[in-house]
C-alpha cells in the first residue's frame, strides 16, 4: 500500500514539474525534426516513399520520423499518431492520409498546434477540408485520374476496341482508389465495344485480389482482361489466373510499378502496370517540408509525372 | 507423518498433525468437515505443499514436490471427484500417460493386455476396451485402483470412495481393499460413515479442529467414543427430532404430472411438518422437488400455496411464493462459489434490500451477520468467497439464504449428503428449529435412517408416483424398502 | 476489535489487490516513459493519451459486463460501424442531434439485444452467436452506405469529441461517467449482483430465482448500446462514419478487460480494473510513437504486455487462493 502511495505521490510531482518545462525545445541537436506519416509501412509502395523520404532528410540533415497504423485504412489509429506527434512538437508534418475526409480533423489539430501539413499521395477531400477551415500547405502526388485514363486507353487498344474487361477497385470512398477509377472508366467511353462486366473491390490487399478475381473468373469466364488500382491486387488477381491455367490469355493492367509487378511485367504474367514514384513522392515530401520551414513559399502543389511501364521499360 | 502445519493467508489448516500407517493396514481417518483431512491428504498426495514438520517413508525422510513425484514414490490417491477421460477406454486411462510404446505408436494391445492383468488381480472382470463414461461409478472407481496398483502404489489413499456406491457395490469395493491388504498395500481411508470404519478399518485417527487428537485400534473404540471426539460433545442422539405443533396446510400438490416422468402426485403439507419423500434412485423424488420449484414444466397438476392456486413457472415464482430449495449438489447448484458468503446469501431476497435502485449494503451485511452467528457459519468474514468454505459451512450458507428469503416450505433434496456426523447433527438440528417456527419442510432422502428419523410422514415414491404414505410411528425400514421396490 | 482490523485489512487486499497490481503496472509505465522522453509527462500528453483511449475504453466496459457473465462479444466493432453509419444516415437527414444520438445507442442496443436472444432463446455459445453478429453488421453496415463513409457534420454534434469543459476533452467526461455509472450499477444494484451470480454459476443463480435470460440479454444489450455510444464519439472525433470503423476493437477491448483482471471464465472482474487496462494500452501506443518506435516493434510489445499482465494476474490469484 506504502508503495502505491510513494508512487503516486512521485507521478503527481513529476506531472507538475515537467508542466513547468512544457514546450521545451526538441531534443536531436538542434536538427530539426519532420514526421512523416503513410498509411501502413508494410505495402511496398510505401516502403519506398519511406526509402526516398529517408534519403532526402540526410541529405538535407534534418531528423526524419516515420510512423504508420498497422492496417492501411484504420484511420482512427492514423489520427491517433498525428496526435502523438504533436505532443512531441515535431517542425513539420507530412502525412498520406488513411482516409481523404477521416484525415481533416488531424489536420485542424496540427494547424492549431502551428505545425506546417504536407500532404502525400492521396488528396483531402476538399469540400471537408474548406468546411472544417483547416490548411494544408501543400500536396505532393500523382495524379491519379490522369493514370486511370492512361490505363484505360491502353487497355482499349490492346484488345483492339472490343472486348470483356473486369475491374478490382480499391477501398470505396479513398480518393485515390475513386480517381483512377473515375479516369479508367473516362477512358473506355471512347470504345464502347469496351465493356466493364464486373467491378468490385479488394480492399487495396492481394489476397482479396486473388479471391475476388477468383470469384469473377466463375461468374465471368470469358473476361480478356483486369485492371486492378493497385498492384499488389493485380498480382492477387495474376495468381488467381495462373490457378485457373489461364495465365497469359488474361491481360492485366495494375497500377504503382511496384518492383515486383514490374518482374511480373517482364515475366509476361503482367501486361503493363501505371508507374508513379513513391520515392520521389517521399523525397519531395522532405524537401518542401524542410523549405516551409526556412519561410520559403512552396508551390500548393506538386504533380509527380506518371508514365505506363510495359515489357520495354519494365527493367529500367 | 510428525508435527504437519499447514497454513492458507488467514486460515491455520493443519496445526500439529501426527499420523502413522503401517504396511497393509487400513487406516482411517476421521474428522468434522473442516478438520484438516483432505489438507492433510493433499500434502501426502503432493499437491499441496506443507509449511512445517516431517514427512518420513520406510524410515527415510521425504519432501514431496508435487502430485507425479508422489506417484514415484508409491503414494497414489483416489479422489472423491475421479480423475478419468470419459471418452478413453478403460485400458487408455489405466496407461494414460504412460503408454506402452511400438514403433513410436501406442500399442493398444498391450494396453489391453496389461490393463486386463491389473483388473483380473484385482478379482474383476471389465473390459478394458470399453468406454469409462458407460461404466457404473463403482466401476470408474476401481478403474482409478486398477490405476494406482499399476503405478505399483504402496500407499492408497481413498477420498470418501463409498459415497456414491450401492450397499452391494460398498461391498464389492471392501472385497477389493481386503485383497488390497493381502498385498501389502497400505490404505488411508477418509470416511464419515462409521458403519464402514468398524467393517473395513484397522485403526483410525481422529482429527478436530486441524489437530490430531488420537489414533485407536478400531476393536478398543465405538462410536459414540469417536464422535465425541470429533466433535468434542456428546452426541447422546443422532436423530434430535422434537415434533412441532402441526398447524394449517400450506402446501398442497394434486395430480402433478410432467414430461420428466411425475405422474399424477398429489400430497398436502402442513405447518410444522416434515415430510420425508424416500424412493429408490430415478423413482422421481427430485423431479418432484424440480416440478414445484418451477424448474419443469407440468403437463397437469396444480400446486395451491395456502389454499391459492399458483402458477409457478420459474423458480422466481417459486421464491415470492414461499418456496426455497435446497439442492443435492450444492457446489453445482447451490452456491456461486466465486461469489462472497454475503452475496450468496443475500442472492434470493436482493429484491429486498434494493431502494431507489440500488442494493443497501448495509442492511444487507446486518441480514448476513446474523444468520452467520445463528447458524455458527465458520467463515473469516462476511466477504469469504464460499469456495473457501468447508462442505457443512457451505451448506449453511445455502440453508441461510431460504431464511433470509422467508421461505416458509423448504425443500432439502438430501440434506447431508457429504457432510460429516458433526455437521449432520447441526442440520438435524436447524430443521427442528425451523419446524418449530411454523416452516414446512420437504426432506428427500436416500438415507432411511434419516427418513425414519426426522419426519413426521414418509412419502414413497416410486416410477414417478406416489407408492405409499405413511405416518412415521408406524414406518419402519421394511415397511419403506417393500414400498419402494413394490413387493 | 483487533480482528476486525485485521479482517478488514485481509478483505481491502484480497479486494483490491490485483486493482493495485495493475494500477502499479500503469505506473511503473508511466515512469518509464516519463524517464524516457520529456513530451510523454505533460497535462496535454495525459488528456491526448484520455482522449485516446476513450473509445476503447467505453466498448470496454460493455465487454467487462459481458465477460463477468462468462460470455464473449466478438460483435462490438462491427455494431460500432454499423450504429455509426446509421446515425450519421440520420444526421444528414436532419434529424434534431437528440435524436440521432438516440438512434446511435438504440442501433447497438437493438444488435445486443439480438445477440442475447440468440445465446439465451436460440442457446447459441456466445462465441458463435456474437461471431455471426460481427459478420452481419459489418455487412449491412457496407450495404447501407454502398461501402463509402458518411462524413461531415454540424460543430454541435463534433462538440461531443472535440468539445472542451475545464479544459477536459467532452470524450473523455463521456468515458469517466460510463465508468462512475457502470461501478455503481456492478457493484450496487441488482443487475450488478446477478451479473457476477450468473458467471459465477449459472444454475445456482437460476435455482436462486435469478432470471438468467433476461440479466443476460441485458448484458449483451448493454454491450451493444456501449458500442453505439463508443460510436457518436468515433464519428464525431473522425467528422465520418465509416462502414469499415472498428475493425479488430473487440479484441482491444478484450484486451483492456483482461489485462484489468477480469477472468475469461466468468465471475469476476472490476470495470476499474479495466479502466486501467485500456490505460495501459492507450499509454503504450502513445508512448511508442512519441518514442518513435514502428508500428511492427509495437504490436510486439503490446501482444507481450497482455501475456505479462494475465501471467501476473494468475499468479498473484493463486497466492490469494
Amino acid at each position: 500500500m506504502k508503495k502505491v502511495l510513494v508512487l503516486l505521490l512521485l507521478a503527481a510531482l513529476s506531472l507538475s514539474l515537467t508542466n513547468c518545462q512544457r514546450g521545451g525545445e526538441p531534443a536531436g541537436g538542434g536538427r530539426q525534426r519532420i514526421a512523416l506519416v503513410m498509411k501502413t509501412a508494410n505495402n511496398p509502395f510505401f516502403i519506398e516513399m519511406q526509402k526516398g523520404a529517408e534519403e532526402a532528410a540526410k541529405r538535407l540533415n534534418v531528423e526524419l520520423v516515420v510512423q504508420a497504423a498497422e492496417r492501411e485504412v484504420d484511420v482512427e489509429k492514423q489520427m491517433q499518431i498525428v496526435e502523438n506527434l504533436i505532443q512531441t512538437r515535431v517542425a513539420a508534418l507530412c502525412v498520406t492520409p488513411s482516409g481523404s475526409r477521416e484525415i481533416v480533423p488531424a489536420i485542424d489539430k496540427a494547424n492549431k498546434a502551428n505545425i506546417p501539413v504536407v500532404i502525400v499521395d492521396t488528396r483531402v477531400d476538399a469540400k471537408a477540408l474548406s468546411e472544417s477551415g483547416g490548411k494544408v500547405a501543400t500536396f505532393i502526388g500523382s495524379d491519379n485520374y490522369e493514370g486511370g485514363k492512361i490505363a484505360g486507353e491502353f487497355l482499349a487498344k490492346k484488345l483492339g476496341g472490343k472486348g470483356k474487361v473486369a475491374v478490382l477497385e480499391g477501398i470505396p470512398g479513398h480518393e485515390t482508389g475513386d480517381s483512377r477509377l473515375r479516369g479508367f472508366r473516362e477512358a473506355l467511353k471512347a470504345t464502347p465495344g469496351v465493356e466493364i462486366v464486373a467491378s468490385q473491390t479488394a480492399n487495396w490487399e492481394r489476397d482479396q485480389g486473388f479471391n475476388v478475381f477468383q470469384n469473377i473468373l466463375q461468374s465471368h469466364p470469358d473476361v480478356q482482361a483486369v485492371f486492378a488500382c493497385s498492384d499488389l491486387m493485380a498480382l492477387g488477381a495474376v495468381e488467381a489466373i495462373a490457378s485457373a491455367k489461364k495465365t497469359g490469355q488474361i491481360t492485366v493492367v495494375g497500377f504503382d510499378a511496384t518492383s515486383e509487378a514490374r518482374g511480373a511485367i517482364t515475366d509476361g504474367k503482367m501486361e503493363a502496370s501505371v508507374a508513379q514514384s513513391p520515392a520521389q513522392m517521399g523525397a519531395l515530401a522532405v524537401e518542401n517540408a524542410v523549405k516551409l520551414l526556412k519561410g520559403e513559399q512552396v508551390n500548393a502543389e506538386f504533380v509527380v509525372p506518371i508514365k505506363l511501364i510495359t515489357k520495354e521499360n519494365a527493367g529500367q | 507423518m510428525r508435527e504437519i502445519r499447514k497454513t492458507f493467508p488467514g486460515v491455520v489448516a493443519l496445526d500439529g498433525v501426527d499420523f502413522g500407517l503401517r504396511r497393509g493396514e487400513v487406516h482411517i481417518l476421521l474428522g468434522e468437515n473442516g478438520a484438516g483431512k483432505s489438507t492433510l491428504m493433499k500434502i501426502l498426495s503432493g499437491a499441496y505443499q506443507k509449511s512445517a514438520g516431517r514427512i518420513t517413508l520406510d524410515g527415510a525422510e521425504v519432501e514431496i514436490r508435487n502430485p507425479a513425484h508422489a506417484q514415484s514414490l508409491g503414494i497414489a490417491t483416489i479422489y472423491q471427484e475421479f480423475n478419468l477421460v470419459p471418452h478413453l477406454s478403460v485400458g487408455e486411462n489405466i496407461f494414460l500417460g504412460r503408454e506402452p510404446v511400438r514403433l513410436g505408436l501406442i500399442d493398444r494391445r498391450a494396453v489391453n493386455r496389461r490393463a486386463a492383468e491389473v483388473l483380473n488381480g484385482l478379482g474383476l472382470s471389465l473390459d478394458p476396451r470399453r468406454p469409462v463414461k458407460g461404466l457404473r461409478v463403482a466401476e470408474q472407481q476401481m478403474v482409478e485402483v486398477a490405476k494406482a496398483l499399476s503405478l505399483d502404489a504402496r500407499v492408497l489413499i481413498m477420498d470418501e470412495p463409498t459415497a456414491a456406491l450401492t450397499e452391494h457395490e460398498i461391498k464389492e469395493l471392501f472385497a477389493a481393499i481386503r485383497g488390497l491388504k493381502a498385498r501389502g498395500v497400505s490404505i488411508v481411508y477418509i470416511s464419515h460413515r462409521m458403519e464402514e470404519l468398524f467393517e473395513i478399518g484397522d485403526r483410525v485417527t481422529v482429527l478436530r479442529d486441524g489437530r490430531s487428537v488420537g489414533t485407536f485400534d478400531v476393536k478398543e473404540t465405538n462410536k459414540f467414543e469417536l464422535i465425541r471426539l470429533m466433535v468434542n460433545r456428546d452426541l447422546t442422539e443422532l436423530f434430535p427430532k422434537e415434533h412441532a405443533v402441526l398447524g394449517e396446510e400450506v402446501l398442497r400438490v394434486e395430480g402433478l404430472t410432467t414430461r420428466g416422468g411425475l405422474k399424477d402426485v398429489s400430497f398436502s403439507l402442513h405447518k410444522g411438518e416434515v415430510l420425508g419423500i424416500a424412493g429408490l434412485l430415478g423413482a422421481g423424488r427430485t423431479e418432484l422437488a424440480r416440478a414445484i420449484f418451477g424448474l419443469d414444466r407440468l403437463e397437469s397438476g396444480a400446486v395451491k400455496i395456502k389454499g391459492e392456486t399458483r402458477r409457478i413457472g420459474s423458480p422466481r415464482a417459486a421464491i415470492n411464493a414461499g418456496l426455497g430449495f435446497l439442492t443435492e449438489d450444492r457446489k453445482a447448484q447451490g452456491l456461486v462459489l466465486p461469489l462472497s458468503v454475503k452475496d450468496n446469501l443475500c442472492l434470493p431476497s436482493v429484491d429486498k434490500f434494493t431502494s431507489l435502485g440500488f442494493v443497501d449494503a448495509k442492511r444487507e451485511r446486518r441480514a448476513a451477520e446474523r444468520y452467520v452467528k445463528e447458524l455458527r457459519i465458520r467463515t473469516p468474514g462476511l466477504d469469504q468467497k464460499v469456495v473457501y468454505l468447508s462442505g457443512g459451512n457451505q451448506q449453511k450458507v445455502v440453508l441461510s439464504k431460504w431464511l433470509c428469503s422467508e421461505a416458509e416450505v423448504f425443500i432439502f433434496d438430501e440434506p447431508t449428503r457429504g457432510v460429516d456426523v458433526g455437521a449432520k447433527a447441526e442440520i438435524y438440528q436447524l430443521m427442528n428449529r425451523l419446524a418449530a417456527s411454523g416452516v414446512a419442510i420437504i426432506m428427500i432422502s436416500s438415507e432411511l435412517p434419516e427418513i425414519l428419523g426426522m419426519s413426521d410422514r414418509i412419502l414413497v415414491m416410486r416410477a414417478g408416483s406416489v407408492a405409499c404414505e405413511l405416518p412415521a410411528r408406524e414406518a419402519t425400514q421394511e415397511k419403506i424398502l417393500e414400498c419402494a421396490l413394490g413387493e | 476489535m483487533r480482528a476486525r482490523g485485521i479482517e478488514l485489512r485481509r478483505d481491502f487486499f484480497s479486494h483490491y489487490a490485483r486493482q493495485l497490481g495493475t494500477l502499479s503496472g500503469l505506473l511503473g509505465l508511466v515512469l518509464v516513459l516519463w524517464a524516457l522522453t520529456p513530451h510523454f509527462l505533460t497535462v496535454s500528453n495525459l488528456l491526448n493519451v484520455a482522449e485516446q483511449a476513450a473509445i476503447i475504453a467505453i466498448v470496454a466496459v460493455g465487454m467487462t459486463f459481458v465477460i463477468i457473465t462468462g460470455g464473449i462479444d466478438l460483435s462490438v466493432g462491427s455494431v460500432l460501424a454499423f450504429a455509426g453509419v446509421v446515425m450519421a444516415e440520420a444526421l444528414h437527414k436532419d434529424v434534431p442531434l437528440p435524436v440521432a444520438l438516440a438512434v446511435a445507442l438504440g442501433t447497438g442496443l437493438f444488435c445486443g439485444l439480438v445477440n442475447g436472444a440468440l445465446i439465451t432463446l436460440g442457446r447459441l455459445p456466445p462465441f458463435i452467436a456474437t461471431l455471426g453478429m460481427m459478420s452481419v453488421a459489418r455487412g449491412t453496415a457496407l450495404m447501407f452506405t454502398e461501402g463509402r463513409p458518411v462524413s461531415g457534420f454540424s460543430g454541435g454534434f463534433r462538440s461531443l469529441a472535440t468539445g472542451e469543459v475545464f479544459g477536459i476533452p467532452v470524450s473523455v467526461i463521456i468515458m469517466v461517467g460510463v465508468y462512475v455509472v457502470a461501478h455503481l450499477v456492478l457493484t450496487r444494484t441488482k443487475l450488478g449482483r446477478y451479473t457476477y451470480a450468473i458467471g459465477g454459476n449459472e444454475e445456482a443463480a437460476l435455482l436462486s430465482g435469478v432470471n438468467v435470460r433476461v440479466y443476460k440479454a441485458a448484458v449483451y444489450g448493454i454491450s451493444g448500446m456501449l458500442s453505439g455510444l463508443a460510436a457518436v464519439i468515433l464519428t464525431a472525433r473522425l467528422n465520418s462514419a465509416q462502414p469499415i470503423a472498428g475493425m479488430m476493437y473487440e479484441l482491444d477491448a478484450i484486451a483492456a478487460t483482461v489485462i484489468g483482471g477480469t477472468s475469461l471464465l466468468g465471475g469476476e472482474g472490476t470495470v476499474v480494473g479495466t479502466l486501467i487496462g485500456a490505460l495501459i494500452m492507450a499509454v503504450l501506443r502513445n508512448g511508442l510513437n512519441i518514442l518513435g518506435v514502428s508500428s511492427f516493434v509495437q504490436q510486439v510489445v503490446i501482444g507481450s504486455v497482455i501475456i505479462a499482465a494475465v501471467l501476473i494476474d494468475m499468479w498473484l490469484k493463486r497466492r490469494a487462493g
